[in-house]
């Protein structure tokens, strides 16, 4: 009897020892986020890896007894997983990766995001909106609606040579579409009579798909004066539906889409029809474009790990040129994370986003990366940038986000459909595949097809 | 037969069938007649409609005749050069690193091989397409160019996929027998002759399957050319594969897909009967 009294004690206090570490392990709230490239916006937390967990993430866990299991992976396959995710209604992911082209919009619209404005108040230990960027906060906003908060953010703007304009007599930057289209060609006719012939006045995108869309719509945005894709430029589903308004992409959108096929063929690199943001980036980065434009976001993420010293220390950044409609070219974008509305635990959900996309935390994100973009005036305004950039730069790279008209396109629920069609579209033209005429006209008919059938006529 | 008991051992493995091949195929075809589009609520009966709208699109059309191309191209080029491989490395001393050599392509991932193959055609910094082409006068780029893009994935594939041609018919000459060679040589046969007339009508049976696996082969291809080209440029390198994946993860239109999905059964079993009836019953 005595060993057994002994194994009942020693097997209690065991269980009793187990239950006192494991506890706390099982209270703990997991919630699940799947994002973009491990080691990118939080690697303060994540580490470069993704897989680990630095203090500052397990102090934050400990305090509100949530346990963050990040997963990361390529944007396709994030943006896939996503859908997949959502579509099933599995409730797998509590976090979810979202971009305002296309995925915010389709996944509002279809009741698959959790609306963020009632827990707005509920974190403002952890995330104040009313300190972020609030065009970005505008840029997550569908039908008065918050359904995402920003991480990754980036207005207009043109990255270029300096000492090439020079060079080729280019004093300043041009402020106008057909200033700087003057400049494109005067700066191919110098690198061509200096033999530079793998030297390219201009690098943009223009791979089928979405892509190119989110600067080619920036370029119809300046030539029309308004988002036109529809007539009369509405913005909304229920704007179109009222006015019955048809696409137009045979008409007010023609010239910016023109501007930019012709742009891409007559000053691009020959590859330009196939190239990605990480072509454009690389192709900076290699000393072998001379503007990049009009995302020039993608121009300091290559400018760091350059090793081309001209670049470095020849880059300057220009506001985005103004077109004829006196409206400037537009790219703007934010990389943001709503809550899936299949989640369990959205409270712990919203709390976790919360810290992901709060001040201090993005701060991190700016001080490792050095890049002159970030969601928040007070990182934008403090050393952490200030001591790298100048503050002409950051002053117009500021002014690039409030000047944004972050509905320079339809947010209709089919947005990310109209934004592949479109970038499609202008990579045959770029081609030659195409004329930009027979593209327009595709695309018109499918669009009118596509709205039809999707209700918008009845 | 119902009360054979044989019988009754037949019915885990029609039970596994129905589960593993069955149900997700009769799931497509409910898919296909359904109106199942995300930013469209509901999920309803619709008829014909999806295929309708597949059929009248213009990218279906495209899709068609780029699938109809790449196939054809790389099936023709991979066959001639899997067939000739084997022949000139069947017979008996041959050096066995080169089959090794001649293999190789086959373990490396398409994603890895697009990934290389988009790197050494690169127009600006690729190895092949920025210093080697331009160096014998081709300036073209070719992914930017829709029928040198259409060419540069045929050729990634060819280099990818081959061996699995080569392997196939390896395997079938050695299976021939030497007397049948012997034979023909002792009535006076050259060396042409024994290809046309023992050689050849042998194989027909690994001609048939090779062409089999490689048209379901070419038909599923999306890794390699969504890494080389996405489709393009524009949609100068589309096929059903790459259009199915846009309809659903651009479109959004999971009906749409699974009308284009069931299109692609048809029409590979279409194919697939008409290259059995034609090689297989002959050999």
């Amino acid at each position: 009897m005595g060993n057994i009294s002994k194994k009942i004690v020693r097997l209690t206090a065991a269980v009793g020892l187990l239950s006192a570490t494991a506890l706390p392990t099982f209270a703990a709230t997991e919630i699940n986020v799947i994002g973009f490239g491990a080691g990118f916006a939080w690697s303060d937390l994540f580490g470069a890896s993704g897989t680990e967990k630095t203090q500052k993430l397990l102090d934050f866990e400990a305090k509100y007894d949530i346990v963050i299991n990040m997963e990361f992976a390529d944007e396709e396959v994030a943006r896939q997983k996503v859908l997949l995710d959502l579509v099933n209604g599995t409730g797998n992911y509590d976090l979810v990766m979202l971009g305002s082209d296309g995925a915010v919009q389709t996944f509002s619209a279809a009741g698959y995001l959790e609306p963020l404005d009632d827990y707005l108040s509920s974190a403002t230990d952890v995330f104040d909106a009313s300190k972020v960027y609030q065009p970005f906060l505008e840029a997550n906003t569908v039908n008065g609606k918050l359904w995402g908060l920003p991480y990754y953010s980036f207005g207009a703007g043109v990255v270029y040579r300096k000492d090439i304009f020079d060079k080729y007599g280019i004093t300043s930057f041009p402020e106008t579409t057909e200033g700087l289209e003057q400049a494109l060609q005067t700066i191919k006719e110098g690198l061509a009579a200096d033999g530079m012939d793998d030297v390219y006045p201009l690098t943009m995108r223009g791979a089928p798909g979405e892509e190119p869309s989110l600067d080619l719509s920036g370029f119809v945005y300046a030539y029309a004066g308004y988002p036109a894709w529809f007539e009369g430029g509405p913005t909304t589903p229920d704007e179109i539906k009222e006015k019955k308004a048809q696409p137009i992409f045979n008409g007010d959108f023609k010239p910016g889409f023109e501007t930019f096929v012709r742009w891409s063929r007559d000053y691009g690199p020959p590859g330009i029809a196939t190239h990605t943001w990480v072509d454009m980036m690389n192709l900076y980065a290699q000393g072998k474009a001379v503007v990049l434009m009009p995302s020039a976001i993608n121009a300091f993420a290559g400018i760091p790990g350059s090793e081309v010293p001209e670049v470095k220390e020849h880059s300057a950044f220009a506001p985005s040129p103004v077109g004829p409609s006196g409206k400037a070219v537009q790219s703007f974008w934010t990389f943001s994370i709503g809550v899936s509305a299949f989640s369990e635990n959205k409270d712990a959900a919203y709390k976790a986003l919360a810290f992901l996309t709060s001040e201090p935390v993005l701060r991190d994100f700016a001080n490792s990366f050095g890049w002159p973009y970030t969601t928040y005036p007070e990182i934008m305004n403090s050393p952490t940038l200030t001591e790298r950039w100048p503050a002409e730069m950051l002053s117009q790279i500021e002014a690039s986000f409030s000047e944004a008209d972050p509905h320079y396109f339809p947010y209709i629920p089919e947005l990310v459909e109209f934004m592949d069609q479109i970038g499609t579209a202008a990579s045959s033209s770029i081609a030659g595949t195409t004329s930009v005429d027979e593209s327009l006209d595709d695309l018109q008919s499918w669009a009118s097809e596509r709205m039809t059938r999707a209700g918008y006529y009845k | 037969m119902l009360t054979d008991w044989r019988f009754w051992f037949s019915v885990p493995a029609v039970l596994a069938l129905g589960v593993v091949v069955l149900f997700p195929t009769g799931f497509l075809f409910w898919m296909s007649v359904s109106h199942w589009i995300l930013t469209e609520p509901g999920v309803y009966f619709y008829g014909f409609q999806n295929f309708a709208t597949l059929l009248n699109s213009s990218a279906f059309h495209s899709a068609a005749w780029v699938t109809v191309s790449y196939l054809v191209l790389s099936t023709t080029i991979m066959l001639g050069l899997g067939f000739a491989f084997a022949l000139a490395l069947s017979r008996p001393g041959s050096p066995g690193y080169l089959r090794a050599l001649i293999v190789m392509p086959l373990v490396i991932p398409p994603v890895v091989a697009g990934f290389t193959w988009r790197f050494l055609l690169n127009g600006e910094i690729g190895f092949l397409g920025a210093y080697l082409l331009p160096a014998i006068g081709l300036e073209t780029n070719l992914l930017a160019s829709p029928v040198g893009a259409l060419f540069s994935i045929v050729i990634a594939d060819v280099w990818s996929r081959t061996p699995f041609m080569f392997l196939i018919f390896l395997a079938a000459l050695q299976s021939i027998p030497r007397d049948y060679y012997e034979a023909i040589r002792l009535d006076g046969a050259k060396r042409f002759q024994e290809f046309w007339l023992v050689t050849l009508p042998m194989m027909k049976g690994a001609v048939s399957v090779a062409i089999l696996f490689r048209i379901i082969d070419a038909l599923n291809t999306f890794e390699l050319i969504y890494v080389m080209t996405k489709g393009g440029p524009g949609r100068a390198t589309q096929t059903f594969s790459l259009l199915g994946w846009k309809i659903a993860f651009q479109g959004f239109d999971f009906g749409g897909a699974a009308a284009l999905g069931v299109v692609m059964v048809f029409a590979t079993t279409i194919v697939a009967l008409i290259v059995f009836r034609r090689f297989m019953r002959s050999a």
